[in-house]
């Protein structure tokens, strides 16, 4: 049988020590004891125990020592004082060292049990605490978290609901409800408790037989629920999701001291929340820090790197067409000079576009409507659309504010990605741009997208889409700085830009641009 | 009677086709690897054109200009550069080029360049 917890237990008094250990060990705990302090210091140093009750007067090292010492050695461990000759002055310094409690000699065994299982209780939450915040990752963090609310508070089946993208509440993740006519009942309940601001707003919601619930009427499938229990969750004092807990049938009503667990672990998994939506802010930062790191460095390479290419291309360039002036135009090497020509101008091209976005010319900013820059655009790319029989379905929101940017560098933005969106759609498809207005980040901003039907961006490419020369276009067809062109701009404009799938297949990009 | 023209880079490569592209035109090319060397050749009435790189190690490319306009202000002067950043200088008050092309610049270019600038 495993015992309930392992317990050490010091005092220099074999006959006390012997009481205790009796008694715990009926009740289904593992003990061990030791006769002073620096005893049971070397036995927290030698096994793993989860509660020590210790005397406080003992001869060599005293209980307060001990007790600092067991803490340094496993902060995790509880300690429970005991002392016979006990002045609130001692008790306070225990506590003050870390003590859970503490009791007066003689204390009755119920009294002690009590306390035992308190402290023991306090250290399953740190286990659960240690272990939700141990992780930032979202997916795992969530399996944490519903694992460890349906452990402490014993429950049959639980779930977390989280509002999705299309606003509808799903299931991120579920214990116990394999059923999918189950799941979908509860979410339902889920989706009630959502809806009600006057719920949400609570640290908890209790149900004592929910098929009765005038709350869930309507909702089949309940019937076997005793009592179910929802927790919101809050970030930043708004409700971000719902936890649901439920005992079946043969099971035993949530208790007034489950709730108040409940309460206790809601607020914690909010706070881990935060954490980790803090530490994902963190990461974007980071990378957009690294991209902008890259561009410069980039950027310092480029405008040196251009001066030295040039010259001997500049060569190449003169003397192949000095030799084409003395050459047979219908033979072969007239074709091949022809070729040569070609690679400059390729090579050219691609030390234009290196150097257009690296350098660090400040744009020409004026009040600009974003409609306007994607009508132009659209107009300019109109007919190589048409001949590659992609059809161009135009959503853009009237009334729109303006945005201080540089026409011509949102034009070349605009172009790029229609290039992109085209050459991702050889066999022909739609081609979709739209433009609204975005606040979700605070500020009023002006958004816009624009989405293709193509093969869409493989999650292998999709961190290295907006990096200098990446490029899955065939050679020489692209010459990898498209992307990073339009962020170089949009960052300019303090703006942002967004890579994405298409739930229906496709890419698509989105950019958004603060509003004057 | 032969135009006369003075090309001043220190890249070989590019003074080599600039003359040959010219001296296929009728122009009498006269070739300076740096700026001291082209300003001690920019005398008056020795060239109708010079063509000066903005980068050489010794002086800055805007410098030369800048002395050889005042020595030569009958002379038409075009900037050539392999760096846009340089794309200003030749604009810059005192240097004033006739006409600036950047690398890699093919020969018609250059060609067209000269005569439009030295037609009567």
């Amino acid at each position: 049988m495993t015992s309930k917890a392992n317990i050490l237990v010091v005092d220099d008094e074999p006959q006390i020590a012997e009481m205790i250990s009796s008694a715990l060990q009926l009740y289904g705990y593992a003990v061990q004891t030791a006769m002073d302090g620096e005893q049971g210091v070397a036995r927290v140093g030698a096994g793993k125990f989860d509660l020590a009750i210790m005397d406080i007067q003992m001869p060599g090292m005293d209980g307060i020592t001990a007790l600092g010492e067991m803490k340094k050695l496993d902060p995790e461990i509880e300690v429970i004082i005991a002392t016979g000759h006990g002045t609130m002055g001692t008790a306070i310094e225990s506590l003050r060292k870390g003590a859970f409690d503490y009791l007066h000699k003689p204390f009755e065994i119920k009294e002690l049990l009590k306390v035992v299982e308190r402290a023991l209780e306090k250290r399953k939450f740190n286990d659960i605490t240690r272990a939700i915040f141990s992780t930032v990752r979202p997916e795992e963090q969530l399996r944490v978290i519903i694992d460890s609310v349906t452990r402490i508070l014993k429950a049959e089946e639980s779930l977390l609901v989280l509002p999705g993208r299309d606003g509808n509440p799903y299931i991120a993740v579920s214990e116990g409800l394999e059923d999918p006519g189950a799941a979908a009942s509860r979410l339902e309940m889920c989706s009630r408790i959502m809806d009600a601001p006057e719920e949400t707003s609570k640290s908890a919601v209790l149900s004592e037989n929910p098929a009765g619930d005038r709350r869930f009427a309507g909702i089949a499938g309940l019937d076997k629920l005793k009592s179910s229990l929802f927790l919101p969750l809050r970030e930043d004092n708004k409700p971000v999701g719902l936890i649901a807990i439920s005992r079946l049938e043969d099971e035993a009503y949530f208790t007034e001291d489950d709730l108040q667990r409940a309460r206790i672990f809601a607020s914690l998994v909010g706070l881990a929340l935060r954490n980790s939506s803090l530490y994902r802010q963190l990461q974007e930062t980071q990378g957009q820090l690294i991209q902008a790191e890259k561009m410069s460095a980039l950027g310092q390479l480029a405008g040196g790197l251009a001066h030295e290419i040039n010259n001997p291309l500049s060569g190449i360039l003169g003397l192949t067409q000095l030799v084409m002036e003395n050459t047979d135009k219908a033979g072969q090497n007239y074709a091949d000079l022809k070729d040569i020509e070609k690679a400059v101008f390729r090579c050219k091209k691609i030390i234009v576009s290196l150097l257009s976005f690296s350098r660090q010319e400040k744009a020409h900013l004026e009040p600009v409507s974003l409609n306007e820059v994607v009508e132009e655009t659209l107009t300019l790319c109109a007919r190589q659309m048409e001949l590659q029989r992609i059809k161009i379905n135009r959503q853009l929101a009237p009334g729109l504010p303006m945005v201080n940017a540089d026409f011509q560098q949102l034009m070349q933005v605009f172009l790029n990605l229609f290039t992109n969106a085209r050459d991702a759609m050889p066999e022909g498809g739609e081609l979709t741009v739209s433009t609204s207005l975005d606040g979700a980040g605070g500020r009023p901003a002006v958004a816009a997208a624009v989405s293709d039907t193509g093969g869409g961006i493989s999650p292998e490419i999709a961190g290295r889409l907006f990096d200098p020369f990446f490029t899955t276009k065939a050679v020489g067809k692209g010459t990898g700085l498209g992307l990073s062109v339009c962020l170089g701009i949009i960052n300019r404009h303090n703006g942002g830009i967004r890579a994405a799938n298409r739930p229906g297949g496709g890419a698509a990009f989105t950019i958004n641009l603060p509003a004057l | 009677m032969n135009r006369k023209a003075l090309i001043v880079d220190d890249e070989e490569l590019v003074r080599n086709y600039v003359r040959r592209a010219l001296a296929g035109r009728g122009w009498a090319v006269t070739e300076a690897a740096n700026g001291a060397e082209a300003l001690r050749l920019a005398v008056p009435g020795a060239f109708d054109a010079m063509v000066c790189d903005l980068k050489m190690p010794d002086l800055r490319g805007e410098e030369v200009i800048k002395r050889a306009r005042q020595a030569c202000p009958a002379m038409k002067i075009v900037a050539i550069t392999g760096s846009v950043s340089d794309i200003k200088a030749p604009l810059a008050p005192g240097v004033q080029a006739d006409g600036f092309l950047i690398k890699p610049f093919g020969i018609d270019e250059i060609r067209d360049l000269l005569e439009k600038l030295t037609r009567i």
